[in-house]
């Protein structure tokens, strides 16, 4: 009977006229229930968002505490400059007018203060006042209203992690991202929280994240935004704020009448092509509104950014004057520098690994006649002071006379601000080298930066990528005056491209919805000849990425993330640059004892030696790294140390030594292990963050290699017309000519592209290949660790595994695999201990080896 | 964002259109619909039955198959009606009729609860003038094609399996279910239309959507 039931549809008339709804007839179902509340997110978008924000805040207290303090520093800076202009009498405070006190002749601070109803009728009076008021109010209590929503969304959030995810608060802090994300990806399977797939992936997840970022990296890629200008004056400079910027994203992605209907999908008129030159009207017509808007809200955006930057910026000049004089990356820089598909925090480590490099590099160029001047100033001014110290510290009274402590405070900055002019005596720089490094961490430079390095316009150019922290505020400050102008002038003028560019670059994935095409880091759609992927990509001019974005976008994510697979293709292209690069590291080992004689093809060595003159840099054939070189170099050191890849491992240890960083490393490395083990085992949740922490180092270490291989082979095909490529390009169509250039460049390369097929030979030629460099390499420091060779060839047979599913067999890596994953755990957790040391971080970089990291754990 | 979506296309007459209409959309919820839940106190629960019925109509070739219920049948002509009468009587026309499946998800008391679509139908309608009678007849005859090859569509997207809502409890099954009627449940569904050059969301979406937005800065 019951099996007349398997349709639910049909109306049975046997089973009616047997018995009348009878419960013991029917088939008896069992609901599963929505347990979870998580299955079927409507805004994904957000709610990634604000997975991500949650995590990178540290926790839910973290961020509330935060918001609180943030909305009552709002209250205080408005409560706080009202008071000190109207209710403070500043005579009394002065001593210009006496306090006709009785008892005592001390003035105290009370007495300055005026009486409360002076002072609320001066505050009624003045009209301004009443207008600042209202206007903070305004947005004090808007703020206020988005704290409260933020944090209801934010505690649904917070159990999505608790309940769903099944981390707690306490130790989200200790979970990297990718850890988050591999957990996300696992419950879509139990949840389905996205509804279109049965699994999710991480390049989902980041598109949605960083779907309207990705078109701003692409559009700043593409020279479409106005954000260079030539002022009369100053020469090209770029002006880019975080006023214009959200002014920018207001209009193209949320604001009124935007572009995007929704988070997640461009109104379906911009996708067709019909009626464009309407729709630029149309938007530019906008634009001006937006601008005229921002013409009337300027005095209070203005009023309020000084505010702002007073009480924000001062004490910290107060405590540190020389911080004015400190760099930054500018809002330009981190748009021009980031890949597609980067988050904020991997962003920000790698630009702050940069840091010191860059701000040496910048002093290589302080002006000589300035130092001259600063030198003899800070002399005049220094004399003043000492003379000051001693009196005030002979009889204290002095400190009472008019004047005196100013003139020492002022005196004192007058001296910091001059000392940062004058370069330090025992420094040698080499600004080629320094470059160099700083290319490792940030992967993008213009080409004609290559070789330059030591020119003004080069330093004029970095500047405009890593400005003083002085320009940064003061840009800042005028940028509500400015941005009006940009609108209405610059940014109207490019309506029809900005349509253009939405239409031509934007794709719907299904699942995600529309993202920027270039996202999709697509070799064969976005890939630019002259960044290795010359016959993959079929990108016309107006569709390759500038500057090799697609090319390193795409390996920074598939080292990144170890577990995304990528389509075929890209799968080609990523496996088989990194054999070039394990090829060239391990194959140029031989060749670097005599590193003078570097041919073209050894890249490595190459971008090792750097200009021959420089390299006071010996990688000796014990794999031992020697520097010699003062400052300049040895930080250039640091990062070769941790270039190529495989040979390195080795040397690692004794390149600690040499620079005298971790110089215990390389008998911790070879001894410890149990130290390791029983210190772990003591707190599961700091090993689980040692591990990622070291797999992340060991991440963005592979891919400085990796950029700089790609700009390394970049030149060396390009040839000798790096000078096609100008720094600023006006219109993508200015390279049009060189492409069949390049072509020729490209196939007479001297360097000759492996044919695709080589890359299936992969796991068979590595061992081959390998064996003699990296026993020999990994023996020397790690001589009582015999397995360790295994690390050499298990990753590159996972990744064959994984990769090239059918044929493993070939050296039979199966229980290998898990083994060698396991016993370099307890060494990188070692190294990883080391590696909590700022400066030795980026060292030792092994291969893949996230891949098996991630396996086993 | 996070909802199937499929699009269907028709061109018809003006006055086929309510019986395209109605032959699609009954497609659509015989296969979205269940018989009523009869819960145990176990937490199990029986499913009843639900009859069909063929339908066949007037101005076009084709019969299609309907949940016999005369409830759902009222609403849904109902709003098919609506759908005509926005298009006018007049001759040439374009509209979009979509029928939309949600589930309500109970929200925190500062938010109203949220109905989150998983499925939206966008049927699109072009309307044809015809000029004489044996004109109609081909018509007739080729829309009835049309929509049979449309019902096959249908079938064909529901029997991929993809996400539905899972089975809710008792508590639960006003969320997923339209227990309203007395004798079938459907999914909840709404059904909305446009005319074509009123294509633009509402003013009341984008104040919405404009408030939502600037709450989430």
């Amino acid at each position: 009977m019951a099996a007349h039931f398997d349709t639910e549809y049909q109306r049975l008339e046997a089973s009616y006229s047997d018995s009348p709804p009878g419960e013991e007839n029917l088939l008896v179902h069992v609901p599963d229930g929505n347990k979870s509340p998580w299955h079927h997110i409507e805004n994904l978008d957000l709610f990634f968002q604000r997975v991500y924000n949650l995590h990178q805040k540290n926790g839910f207290t973290c961020m509330l505490l935060g918001e609180v303090f943030e909305l009552v520093q709002l209250l205080f800076v408005v409560g706080f400059t009202v008071f000190l202009a109207n209710c403070v009498d500043y005579d009394i405070l002065f001593a210009n007018k006496f306090v006709n006190h009785t008892d005592s002749s001390k003035v105290t601070l009370p007495d300055a203060f005026l009486p409360v109803d002076v002072c609320s009728t001066s505050i009624r009076d003045n009209v301004a006042v009443m207008f600042v008021l209202m206007i903070s109010g305004v947005f004090w209590l808007h703020r206020l209203i988005k704290f409260i929503y933020n944090v209801c969304c934010y505690w649904e959030i917070r159990s999505f992690y608790t309940n769903a995810l099944k981390m707690s608060m306490a130790e989200l802090p200790y979970f990297t991202w990718q850890e988050v994300q591999a957990r996300i990806v696992e419950i879509q399977k139990e949840h389905q929280i996205c509804i279109h797939k049965k699994e999710l992936t991480e390049l989902d997840i980041y598109h949605r994240i960083l779907r309207f970022k990705n078109y701003m990296v692409a559009m700043v890629n593409k020279s479409l935004l106005p954000v260079r200008f030539r002022p009369p004056l100053l020469g090209e400079s770029v002006f880019y704020t975080r006023g214009l910027k959200y002014n920018f994203e207001l209009i193209f992605f949320w604001g009124p009448g935007s572009l995007f209907e929704s988070e997640w999908s461009l109104k379906p008129q911009y996708k067709r092509g019909g009626n464009r030159l309407e729709l630029a009207d149309k938007l530019a017509s906008r634009i001006l509104w937006i601008g005229i808007a921002n013409l009337l809200l300027c005095p209070v955006v203005l009023v309020w950014q000084i505010l702002y930057a007073f009480f924000s910026y001062t004490e910290v000049i107060k405590r540190e004057p020389g911080s004015l004089g400190a760099r930054c990356w500018s809002l330009y820089g981190r748009c021009y520098l980031r890949h597609f598909n980067e988050l904020d925090h991997e962003l920000m480590s790698r630009l702050s690994k940069g840091y010191k490099a860059s701000s040496r590099y910048m002093n290589c160029f302080l002006s000589s006649l300035l130092t001259v001047v600063a030198k003899n100033v800070a002399f005049f001014a220094g004399s003043l002071l000492a003379v000051l110290i001693a009196l005030t510290i002979y009889d204290e009274d002095v400190l009472a006379v008019e004047h005196v402590l100013s003139s020492i405070t002022l005196l004192g900055v007058c001296i910091t601000v001059c000392r940062s002019f004058i370069p330090d005596k025992h420094l040698v720089y080499c600004p080629e080298q320094l470059l160099r490094v700083i290319l490792a961490h940030i992967h993008y430079m213009p080409d004609h930066w290559q070789g330059n390095a030591h020119r003004y316009e080069t330093r004029d150019q970095f500047s405009q990528l890593f400005q003083y922290k002085a320009v940064f505020i003061l840009e800042e400050l005028i940028s509500p005056l400015v941005t009006p102008f940009i609108l209405i002038f610059s940014l109207r003028r490019k309506s029809l491209e900005i349509i253009d560019f939405f239409r031509n670059f934007t794709v719907e994935v299904v699942g995600v919805g529309d993202t920027c095409s270039f996202a999709q880091m697509d070799i064969r759609q976005h890939g630019h000849p002259a960044w290795m992927s010359e016959g993959k990509t079929e990108a016309s001019i107006y569709q390759q990425a500038e500057d090799g974005k697609t090319e390193l976008s795409l390996m920074h994510f598939a080292i990144t993330n170890p577990q995304w697979q990528p389509p075929t293709e890209t799968t080609h292209f990523i496996s088989q640059l990194k054999e070039r690069v394990q090829r060239e590291a391990t194959g140029d080992r031989h060749t670097l004892t005599s590193l003078s004689g570097s041919e073209p093809r050894s890249l490595i060595a190459n971008f090792l030696a750097g200009p021959p003159s420089l390299a006071s840099l010996h990688l000796g054939r014990d794999g031992s790294l020697t520097n010699h070189g003062p400052v300049g170099v040895s930080d250039g050191a640091s990062a070769l140390r941790s270039l190529s890849v495989s040979s390195m491992r080795g040397s690692c240890s004794s390149a600690h030594r040499s620079a005298g960083h971790a110089s215990s490393a390389s008998r911790a490395m070879a001894g410890s292990s149990t130290d390791a083990r029983t210190a772990s085992s003591g707190s599961s949740v700091w090993e689980g963050q040692l591990t990622s922490l070291v797999l992340s180092e060991y991440a963005s270490t592979e891919m400085s290699i990796h950029a700089l291989y790609i700009h390394e082979l970049h030149k060396q095909q390009s040839g000798g017309e790096l000078s096609r490529h100008t720094w600023h390009r006006q219109d993508s169509d200015d390279s049009s000519d060189s492409v069949t250039e390049e072509g020729g460049s490209g196939g007479g390369n001297t360097n000759p592209r492996n044919p695709i097929p080589r890359s299936h030979t992969f796991p068979i030629s590595t061992p081959i290949s390998t064996p003699g460099p990296i026993p020999s390499s990994n023996s020397g420091p790690n001589p009582d660790r015999g397995s360790t060779p295994g690390q050499e060839v298990a990753p590159l047979q996972s990744n064959s595994q994984r990769r090239y599913g059918g044929n493993t067999d070939s050296v039979g890596p199966g229980g290998r695999v898990v083994r060698s994953a396991r016993v370099p755990m307890g060494g990188w957790a070692e190294e990883g201990r080391g590696g909590r040391h700022p400066d030795t971080v980026p060292e030792g970089s092994e291969d893949d080896m996230p891949h098996n990291i991630h396996k086993v754990t | 964002m996070n909802c199937r979506s499929e699009a269907l296309e028709v061109s018809v007459e003006g006055r086929q259109v309510d019986e395209a209409m109605l032959a699609l959309l009954h497609t659509i919820l015989l296969h979205r619909s269940t018989g009523k839940f009869h819960y145990k106190k176990e937490g199990t629960y029986s499913i009843g039955t639900v009859g069909t019925q063929d339908i066949d109509c007037d101005f076009i070739d084709f019969s299609f198959v309907r949940v016999s219920s005369d409830e759902l049948d009222r609403a849904i002509r109902k709003a098919v009606g609506e759908f005509k009468d926005a298009m006018g009587n007049g001759t040439d026309g374009m509209g979009q009729i979509s029928l939309e499946f949600y589930q309500k998800k109970k929200s925190r008391w500062p938010f109203s609860d949220e109905c989150i679509p998983w499925e939206v139908w966008s049927i699109k309608v072009n309307v044809v003038n015809l000029a004489n009678e044996q004109e109609r007849q081909i018509c007739r005859e080729k829309v009835g094609e049309k929509l049979g090859e449309k019902v096959i569509n249908i079938v064909e997207v529901i029997n991929r399996h993809e996400y539905l809502p899972k089975m809710p409890t008792q508590s639960e099954v006003d969320n997923v279910f339209d227990t309203s009627l007395k004798d079938v449940q459907p999914y909840l569904y709404k059904i909305n239309f446009q005319i074509t050059d009123t294509l633009g969301t509402s003013v009341s979406t984008t104040m919405r959507r404009l408030i939502k937005d600037t709450l989430a800065l």
